[in-house]
């Protein structure tokens, strides 16, 4: 399996943590990576002009396009971000009309052949848990998990098409493929405040405390995350808040460790 | 040249330039870029800055500073990972200018106190010399082929072109010097009659003979066929007198064979004293290009390798306040407007095609720097230029994602990640915050009713389809039967039951509104623009309304026509 890896903006800059887990946990599993020069996912670009934000989308995928691979994202929101595009766009002619011949400014073209992979799902279809199961050597026996989805992962289902948008089972069969054993909690599947944080940063603070008490009543002892911006801001709420006993693991770090892979390839 | 002109000259320029360095470097301690620079006075950012340069001197620091000079500042190893022919430009034109300052322009105090007997027409000085300047004349040259190939046929300011100008003059002038005083018979007679006490021509005409064949010197009546026996009779003379100090000045790869093309003008220019006068001029652009420095960008030559400097120090987040506002405002300067960062900018194909420039990094510094002297913020009698420059500079601020790659790609180490954070505080503070900052200082109806009486605003029952397809077609929302149940799933609904920042609308409510044709109503409230874009409501609809993705839709609608209105009695 070969895929161009899309980082985004955040995971280099601010979770450089994720990429090296990731990185390090899919050479183990024979999925090569390959970087391409992708720009922003157009996501900053979605409060101003729908253009601008497609155009910067679809930009990317015709640069793995001309590459001939298929994208890899471990960010949801870039994630959501492309997903969304290939829709408007294929949806309004004279949209795509506008993205084609900027494209072709630059001499790309998109034909609509790239796929856009989450991490997740790649692991769990792709990989398959089996594999992941068969990989692990040192299992998180005992630890209790519980997995955070992540809003544009799941929804708008039709666009995500990861899991089940009301009753979603793949993260919590990837934790249990590492030994550690998935909590049920109540709100699983809510938004974990970032997309607020700069707009009503009291509002998305209480999304993510919310959160965040709701795994601790539920017993867990970590929140797993598979996008930076949810695992950004839980770290920050908690960090600065009075109860660190709960700890925000990527889940690329909960696999490599079961992997027996060493923390500091992890960045750990 | 008289001394006491010569000394007067260089006293006045060295004056000026220390002067300006002054000035200059003032800045650093006195612009305030940040909010938190606003809290620390410049005499506490000059003890900041001595504190911080003292505690890296003598600490294991010091050996990464060690590193950082060489590598960085002399190697430019920034440049040489993101552009090479820039680099060979650079490298080139630093190793060139610097050597020629050492053991030409600064003689007395380098190399004649280094090697014993130096004189400046002696081998291998006269080729070192040429060889010095071609490599600054060549770094000069590929610089301008770089602007030329990048499009830039014009200097954004005056005084570097003319500064250019100046670098190449005192080259030219050099150049012509050298050939001229090689072919001048005038400078012949000048040392024969200091050296051997006679300045007759037939007297001298052995000693001519070899100088005119092995020299260069265009002697009038010694132009072709010169007999070598003749020559070789001047040859003890010419050791006694002369071998001391010269040696066929054939090396002077440059100036030997510019001499050879001037011999047929040399008697006018020696009629014409040229070799004072050429000195005159090489000397005083010197000077003017010494007292200039500090004034133009090429203040950089200065301001960069301290950058580089301080960005192996430490990140800007490790520093104190002060030592974080003096290194912004160094920033300014150190920045040589070399483009990499644009080139990097994750942004930049957004920046294209919302055909705003202002969201470059580099055009962003020049807003900062602006902003920093009070230049970017309009004033009650700017027109709408200047709200739309400011506006745009903001917009640029505020779609900037903090990837960081243009502070990791800066050659100059320049922390621009910390700069953007700081001209984000500054535009917020002065008014111009992102806009979901800046809807918030009017409630929805006033937002409503400051759209209501302007004849040229678009309706909103016919919003721009190309822009807000959804919002444009009533068959994407009329669908709606009110049963809330967007309202309760939605987790911004259900967290904002306290009144501190309780949300004006529901989802529902905004549907609704878009079905009675009353949009406008909805552009400026709370449920808009605090919306998390979870995707519940939309996921959940039993009609299948993209309720989410309409209110996406509003708010880039609301940019557009509530930016247009934003001006009106004051900024926000």
């Amino acid at each position: 399996m070969r895929y161009a890896l899309f980082l985004g903006c955040k995971i280099p800059s601010q979770l450089p943590a994720y990429a090296v887990s990731t990185r390090a946990v899919l050479a183990q599993l024979g999925v090569t990576l390959i970087d391409l020069a992708f720009d922003c996912c157009g996501y900053p670009a979605r409060n101003v002009s729908r253009d601008a934000f497609v155009l910067a989308a679809i930009r990317n995928l015709a640069l793995a396009e001309r590459a001939g691979l298929d994208v890899l994202t471990p960010c949801t929101c870039c994630f959501g971000t492309l997903r969304h595009a290939i829709r408007f766009q294929g949806e309004d002619a004279a949209l795509g009309a506008r993205v084609a011949s900027a494209l072709a400014e630059e001499g790309l073209a998109w034909s609509g052949k790239t796929e856009v992979e989450h991490l997740l799902p790649l692991l769990s279809r792709k990989v398959g848990v089996g594999a992941l199961a068969a990989a692990v050597r040192a299992p998180r026996t005992g630890l209790r998990v519980a997995a955070q989805y992540g809003c544009h992962a799941l929804r708008p289902s039709n666009i995500a098409r990861f899991d089940n948008p009301t009753a979603p089972t793949m993260f919590e069969a990837l934790i249990r493929a590492t030994g550690a054993t998935p909590v049920d909690w109540p709100r699983r599947l809510d938004c974990c405040g970032d997309p607020l944080h700069q707009a009503n940063a009291p509002l998305s603070e209480d999304l993510t405390r919310a959160k965040i008490d709701d795994a601790l009543e539920s017993g867990a002892e970590a929140i797993c995350t598979a996008c930076p911006h949810c695992h950004l801001r839980f770290t920050a709420v908690e960090s600065g808040g009075t109860d660190p006993a709960l700890r925000t693991l990527l889940y690329t770090q909960l696999l490599g460790l079961a992997m027996g892979l060493p923390a500091a390839s992890l960045g750990l | 040249m008289s001394p006491a002109l010569f000394q007067t000259a260089l006293d006045a320029s060295l004056a000026l330039c220390a002067l300006g360095l002054l000035w200059r470097s003032s800045a650093w301690f006195r612009l305030r870029i940040g909010p938190d620079a606003r809290a620390v006075t410049p005499s506490g950012r000059v003890a900041a800055v001595l504190r911080g340069a003292a505690s890296a001197l003598f600490s294991r620091r010091a050996l990464r500073l060690l590193g950082a000079f060489l590598l960085d500042v002399l190697f430019l190893r920034r440049l040489f990972a993101s552009e090479k022919l820039r680099w060979l430009a650079h490298l080139l034109i630093v190793a060139g200018f610097t050597l020629l300052l050492l053991m030409h322009a600064l003689a007395p105090l380098v190399s004649a106190r280094l090697f014993p007997g130096y004189q400046p027409t002696l081998a291998p000085y006269l080729f070192l010399r040429n060889f010095f300047g071609v490599m600054l004349l060549v770094g000069v040259a590929l610089l301008l082929f770089g602007r030329w190939r990048a499009g830039l046929a014009q200097w954004r300011r005056p005084t570097a072109a003319v500064f250019v100008a100046l670098l190449g003059f005192v080259l030219a002038s050099g150049f012509l010097l050298e050939a001229h005083k090689i072919a001048s018979p005038r400078a012949f007679y000048r040392m024969s009659e200091q050296f051997i006490g006679s300045s007759d021509s037939e007297e001298l005409k052995p000693l001519r003979a070899l100088w005119a064949s092995e020299y260069g010197v265009a002697f009038d009546d010694l132009k072709a066929g010169i007999d070598p026996r003749l020559a070789d009779q001047g040859r003890t003379l010419h050791g006694d007198a002369c071998a001391a100090c010269h040696t066929p000045p054939a090396s002077a790869f440059v100036s030997y064979p510019v001499a050879r093309l001037l011999a047929p003008l040399t008697g006018r220019l020696d009629a014409g004293h040229a070799a004072a006068w050429l000195l005159y001029l090489h000397v005083f652009a010197c000077f003017l290009g010494l007292a200039s420095l500090p004034f133009t960008r090429f203040f950089h030559v200065v301001a960069a390798p301290i950058s580089v400097l301080v960005d192996a120090v430490g990140p800007s987040s490790a520093m104190s306040a002060a030592g974080r506002a003096s290194r912004r405002a160094l920033a300014l300067d150190a920045c040589v407007r070399c483009g990499v960062c644009d080139a990097r900018c994750s942004v930049a194909p957004l920046a294209r095609y919302l055909g705003n420039p202002g969201l470059l990094p580099a055009r962003k510094l020049q807003a900062t720097a602006a902003m920093a002297s009070g230049r970017l913020l309009p004033s009650g009698q700017d027109g709408d230029a200047q709200w739309d420059a400011a506006l745009r500079a903001a917009d640029g601020a505020f779609l900037c994602t903090d990837c960081g790659r243009c502070t990791s790609a800066c050659p100059v180490g320049l922390d621009l990640a910390d700069l953007w954070q700081a001209g984000r505080g500054d535009l917020a503070a002065a008014g111009l915050p992102a806009p979901a900052q800046w809807v918030q200082a009017r409630p929805a109806l006033a937002w409503a009713e400051l759209l209501e009486p302007g004849p040229a605003l678009q309706k909103f029952s016919d919003p721009d389809a190309s822009m807000a397809p959804l919002c444009a077609d009533r068959r994407s929302f009329s669908r709606c039967v009110q049963c809330q149940t967007c309202t309760n799933v939605c987790p911004v609904v259900a967290h904002s039951t306290d009144c501190e920042h309780g949300i004006d609308l529901t989802p529902q409510k905004v549907m609704n509104l878009l079905r009675l044709g009353l949009g406008d109503l909805a552009l400026g409230s709370r449920m808009v623009w605090d919306c998390a874009t979870c995707y519940q409501c939309q996921e959940n609809c039993p009609e299948g309304i993209r309720v989410t993705d309409i209110l996406c839709e509003l708010r880039a609608l609301a940019v557009r026509r509530l930016g247009a209105v934003r001006g009106r009695g004051g900024v926000a």
